[in-house]
């Protein structure tokens, strides 16, 4: 075996632990519409810092769905690109040490600061591979702490915070066989299908199904509080109205009446009332025409 | 009568031929070979290391002998029900071994419409409907073999548990590797594919001449 070929193979070999990857972005897709043109290069640009090129193309992929999809015009097809992005760029610990990296070196190293954010222990062990993470969850769960709290320090004040940022970035190349990773892809899949199942049953809630991506945003309590939330307004309303289980006639309302309700309540009180009298209410009116 | 500069000998030349062997095994491109070889490396090894009284080396050989043993008949197990299913009824039982279990709870999707697939799935029990045709899927059913050939690689419909169950599934990854590691199974696994896909079209073929038949009997 010839010298190149031999350091290729073990460059191949070592490859996640050099970082060694395609730095190549994908190109746009074809037939995208004008005006979405910087949204999704912006889409491609932090999804490029964010993980890499691979990931990038997922997002164009995951974009080329929707090119030319009847229903879908520039502006809905900008607003997907842009959630599509953020709830691709989910915010993790390695997410939160990444953007502080940038965020020293975009001031070439003269913005020094330290910012402490909360996680819940299963919040950290779920951005771990599933190998590490599922022991870690099961002993967690054991001993009673993984919801336990724990405040992390994130400074480039020092040089060994930095030299701990750095780390934790690296840590990304391990980010796609995390449990974390596994649930994001599922909740980006299952938003999408809710916006194809909406062109095909409902168009006119478009806009709003798609709109719903933003309630999902951050980490820790907000996100986990928004995902709750999500779900909630998905499974009893929106899943039951593609099914044709729920009458639901103006479903852009009704997500909107639930949205108002949703509040920081983990108990989800005042949402699950809403859901469940928008229910009767659309049930009711599905009877009365059944009748008449 | 000293017999230990025999056993020398005989170590030496156990030696000798084991590195020949560890040589040939290393060289092997494909598995069921390279089991061979192991299995034949374990044997000289243990042979040289008992008159030498090598037993670090005996324990090592006596663990790996079985084991490599075991692999080997798993993989021509293998080829031997791949190649009885292309004869018989096109069935996927024979990649159970290989498969996963994993329990579905009632509304889980497995995946969805134009995601990039990467695994397939075997249904032991519980209740699996394809959304977007309503279309229900039997205990025993394989889903997601086709996407593994496919040139877009992307899952044209959506699955959801409707009733809690079980289902078996196998990355795409560990079905290429099989395939890699062994020609002859890569070839009849292709031919079992082709198998399905025909019987498919036929199926197909025949809803589509089903339909025809009232339009045709339909007075103008």
């Amino acid at each position: 075996m010839s010298d190149h070929g031999l350091k290729s193979s073990l460059r191949y070999l070592f490859a996640n632990f050099l970082d060694e990857q395609d730095h190549t972005p994908p190109l746009l897709p074809e037939g995208l519409p004008e005006d979405a043109v910087a949204v999704a290069s912006e889409g491609i640009e932090v999804l490029m810092q964010y993980q890499g090129a691979s990931y990038a193309r997922l997002y164009v992929d995951r974009l080329k769905r929707f090119i030319g999809k009847q229903g879908i015009d520039g502006a809905s097809f900008c607003d997907i690109a842009r959630l599509m992005t953020s709830r691709m760029a989910y915010e993790d610990a390695i997410r939160i040490a990444q953007l502080k990296l940038a965020e020293h070196r975009g001031s070439g190293g003269l913005v020094k600061s330290t910012d402490i954010k909360k996680f819940r222990f299963d919040e950290l062990v779920d951005a771990l591979p599933a190998v590490a993470a599922d022991p870690l969850l099961v002993l967690l769960e054991k001993i009673g702490w993984s919801h336990r709290r724990v405040s992390i320090p994130f400074s480039t004040a020092s040089k060994s915070g930095i030299a701990r940022l750095k780390v934790e970035a690296w840590l990304r190349r391990w980010r796609m066989f995390s449990i974390r990773y596994a649930q994001e892809r599922a909740w980006v899949e299952r938003w999408l299908h809710m916006i194809n199942r909406s062109l095909a049953k409902q168009p006119q809630a478009v806009r709003a199904i798609i709109d719903t991506a933003t309630m999902v945003q951050g980490y820790g309590d907000a996100y986990r509080q928004g995902l709750a939330d999500w779900h909630a307004i998905i499974d009893g309303l929106a899943k039951p109205t593609f099914d044709g289980v729920l009458p639901i006639s103006d479903l852009a309302g009704a997500l909107a009446e639930a949205r108002a309700a949703a509040m920081p309540d983990t108990r989800q009180v005042a949402l699950r009332r809403t859901i469940a009298e928008i229910r009767a209410r659309a049930a009711g009116a599905g009877a009365d025409a059944a009748a008449g | 009568m000293d017999t230990s500069h025999l056993a020398e000998h005989a170590g030496a030349a156990g030696s000798f031929f084991a590195s020949i062997f560890v040589v040939a095994t290393l060289s092997m491109r494909t598995m069921i070979p390279l089991r061979v070889f192991a299995i034949l490396t374990n044997i000289v090894l243990i042979a040289t290391a008992i008159p030498i009284h090598n037993y670090p080396t005996l324990v090592l050989h006596a663990v790996l002998l079985p084991l490599n043993a075991y692999r080997l008949h798993q993989m021509l197990q293998l080829v031997r029900d791949v190649k009885q299913s292309v004869s018989s009824d096109l069935s996927m039982e024979w990649l159970r071994p290989f498969l996963t279990e994993r329990k579905c709870r009632a509304g889980e999707v497995l995946f969805y419409k134009d995601e990039k697939a990467d695994s397939m799935y075997y249904i032991v029990s519980g209740r699996y409907r394809l959304v977007e045709s309503g279309i229900e899927l039997p205990v025993g059913a394989i889903v997601g073999e086709f996407g593994m050939f496919s040139p877009s690689n992307v899952r044209t419909q959506t699955l959801e548990c409707v009733e809690s169950g079980l289902i078996l599934s196998v990355s795409y990854d560990q079905v290429e590797q099989l395939y890699v590691q062994n020609p002859a199974f890569g070839f009849y696994f292709l031919k079992l594919m082709t198998a399905r896909l025909f019987e498919n079209i036929e199926r197909l073929q025949q809803e589509v001449a089903q339909q025809n038949v009232p339009l045709a009997a339909k007075p103008a």
